[in-house]
């Protein structure tokens, strides 16, 4: 059996004295795409900070492998440049800091850890246009501070140009869905897709089967308080959508 | 009962100096009061009596020159060297260079600027006038072995003219006093930017004062930077004195291991429709403290007056201590004011999400350190001068 792309055994964390992760479960294969479903609060967002390696988390248990590596000791930017990519739920307004520099930083970021020199600067601005181009994004917002004004949808685009430029093997999308309208659900929905590679993974996190009709998902997972619960194809987020999470909270108990 | 005052070794030594620089008054005046202590509202955070220990002797001519500690390019050039304004070249066009007796701060009863007035000989006199194009750089410095130099500059800026002019203080690598001043005077409508940026060596005591005076539709900005010396304070005392002027005033102070740093402010708004954005950063590291004091003033006829007061700190260390005092004393009934503060360490959840790109904590926490001093350096237009404080301030987040 080759590597999974990322594997979470019995993953327990706690925020504050509270247990929030109770014991996750969890493979993706390299090139498949998963999606996560899950009521309010269960914990996918903490989930998705903790793979990233957020410091308010305090990991109890629980091992989480990328591509074979245990990740848990790495700080953030070494999952990052290791191939670790989180689409924000909310995305982080920075003032002063204008989104280029910042792209770039991150960039650059990646090729010194991969030892590669820094990309010029006319390859960068034309790496940054034509993947901006793909997701309708108005090189205007490229000008401004990073994230600082930007409307709720352009600052899921803007997630979305960060993952084509850093090109990660695991990304992991939180709620990407969430605040785009319907055109912009589309033009999202094909960037991710064009990234779609059999050495590239996702977890997809949404609330929306309507979503996953776009970003068709190999498996659907069930998450309830703090743990996965059930696992299946595609049909397993209609029938979430037809029963509610009501149906599964059983499986949980 | 009138208890003496105790006088310690720099009190002792500054009597003397005022003593025989023929200025018995000023010297039979800080004999009885002493230097202030955290109970002088205006020094409360800078107790001079504490922290001014010594007092080198007065500085005798200079014989050599350092290094200058920034040369901004294309700059026109003037120099004040342990007090003596130093010969130039030909002035550009609406310049004119000059000297005169004395001092330039005559009117505050202020410690400070008491002793800049009594023991400053000379000062450099600039009257500008239409848009002066090269940048104007003072460059003050006391060289040689330790001493105590004072140095003034009384600049002129004519109605509808505009200048930029920077001063930087620095000198030898000694534990030398400098008590500088400045009065700038704006007519109406001139629009002036005005630099200061203290690079004292790391031993020193720094002081400066500046005095700007804003007639009608007159536009000052300034940045003050305190970035060397042990002991600084840095005093501004802008005052609006005809309608329509308006200033940003805004300072940096940046304080390592050991350092001590003061801006503090005092303006007063004498007449309507002035208006004022005063803006105050520090950042400290180390066991280091920066304070930040802002007193707006606004007169019984002063209506309308618009002046917002801010003061931001950024803290990177544990030991480090930010203090800001705003005051507000308003005498007229019309008017917009207020202030506020806000002093913190880096936003972890900027950090994370800049590391989680891959950029490495140590590169976040430099761009949002940047991120933090944008605004101040920003609005400097002149690109050599942008370009020579952004290297003052890169120089010391690079630890130098
Ligand atoms: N910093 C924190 N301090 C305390 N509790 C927290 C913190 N972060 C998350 N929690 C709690 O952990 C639980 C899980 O939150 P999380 O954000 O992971 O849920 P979620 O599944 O992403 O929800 P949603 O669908 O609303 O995005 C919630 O009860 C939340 O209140
Ligand atoms: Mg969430």
């Amino acid at each position: 059996m080759t590597t999974p792309m990322l594997e979470i055994r019995d993953l327990t964390v706690r925020i504050e004295e509270r247990e929030i992760l109770k014991g996750v479960n969890l493979v993706v294969p390299k090139g498949e795409v998963h999606a996560i479903m899950g009521r309010n609060g269960s914990g996918k967002s903490t989930l998705s900070y903790v793979l990233a390696g957020k410091e308010d988390y305090e990991v109890t248990g629980g091992e989480v492998l990328l591509d074979g590596v245990n990740i848990l000791e790495l700080e953030p930017s070494e999952r990052a440049t290791a191939g670790l990519f989180l689409a924000f739920q909310y995305p982080i307004e920075i003032p002063g800091v204008a989104t280029m520099t910042f792209l770039k930083a991150a960039l650059n970021a990646k090729r010194k850890a991969n030892g590669e020199a820094e990309m010029s600067t006319p390859d960068f601005m034309k790496a940054v246009k034509e993947a901006g181009k793909a997701l309708h994004i108005d090189s205007d917002m490229l000008k401004r501070a990073l994230n600082v004004g930007f409307s709720g949808g352009e600052k899921k685009r803007a997630e979305i140009l960060q993952m084509a430029l850093l090109k990660p093997k695991m990304c992991i999308l939180d709620e990407t869905d969430s605040g785009l309208d319907i055109d912009a659900l589309k033009v999202v929905s094909e960037g991710v897709n064009a990234l779609r590679s059999p050495d590239r993974s996702m977890l997809v996190i949404t609330h929306y089967q309507r979503l996953l009709n776009h970003i068709v998902p190999d498996v659907v997972h069930v998450f309830s308080d703090g743990r996965v619960v059930e696992s299946g194809g595609k049909e397993l987020a209609l029938e979430l959508e037809a029963k509610g999470y009501a149906g599964f909270d059983e499986a949980a108990a | 009962m009138h208890v003496p005052v105790r006088l310690g070794p720099a009190e002792l030594k500054l009597i003397d100096q005022l003593t025989a620089a023929g200025a018995v008054a000023e010297a039979e005046r800080l004999s009885g009061a002493g230097l202030p202590t955290r109970r002088v509202e205006a020094y409360h955070y800078t107790d001079l009596k504490q922290l001014l220990r010594t007092v080198p002797e007065l500085a005798a001519a200079a014989t050599e020159a350092s290094v200058p500690a920034l040369r901004v390019a294309g700059a026109y050039q003037l120099m004040i060297a342990n007090g003596v304004v130093q010969e130039t070249g030909t002035a550009p066009a609406g310049v004119i260079v000059g000297k005169a007796a004395g001092g330039v701060l005559s009117t505050r009863d202020d410690v400070v600027t008491r002793l800049n007035m009594a023991l400053t000989k000379e000062c450099l006199t600039l009257d500008l006038d239409g848009s002066v194009d090269p940048v104007i750089q003072i460059d003050r410095r006391t060289e040689g072995a330790a001493g105590h130099s004072t140095s003034a500059a009384k600049i002129f800026v004519a109605d509808d003219s505009s200048a930029v002019i920077v001063e930087t203080y620095a000198g030898s690598e000694q534990a030398h006093l400098g008590n500088h001043a400045t009065y700038l005077a704006l007519g109406k409508n001139a629009k002036v930017t005005h630099i200061t940026v203290n690079l004292a060596a790391a031993k020193a005591t720094h002081f400066a004062s500046n005095e700007y005076h804003l007639a009608e539709g007159a536009q000052l900005r300034t940045l003050i930077i305190n970035a060397g010396a042990a002991l600084s304070r840095t005093q501004l005392f802008p005052r609006y004195e005809g309608a329509g002027a308006h200033a940003d005033i805004t300072g940096l102070n940046l304080v390592s291991e050991g350092q001590h740093a003061d801006i503090t402010m005092d303006a007063l708004h004498a007449v309507p429709h002035t208006s004022s954005k005063p803006l105050f950063k520090s950042i400290a590291r180390g066991r280091s403290k920066a304070v930040v004091q802002g007193r707006l003033v606004v007169a019984r006829d002063a209506q309308k007056t618009d002046a917002k007061l801010m003061s931001q700190g950024l803290m990177l260390s544990d030991e480090a201590e930010i203090l800001c005092k705003p005051e507000l004393e308003i005498y007229a009934d019309d008017v917009v004011c207020g202030h506020g503060s806000t002093c913190g360490q880096l936003d972890e959840d900027s950090l994370f999400y800049l590391t989680s790109r891959g950029i490495a904590k140590a590169d976040a926490e430099t761009m949002l350190v940047r991120a933090f001093l944008a605004e101040l350096v920003d609005p400097i237009e002149d690109e050599a001068l942008n370009e020579a404080l952004t290297a003052v301030i890169e120089g010391w987040l690079a630890g130098k």
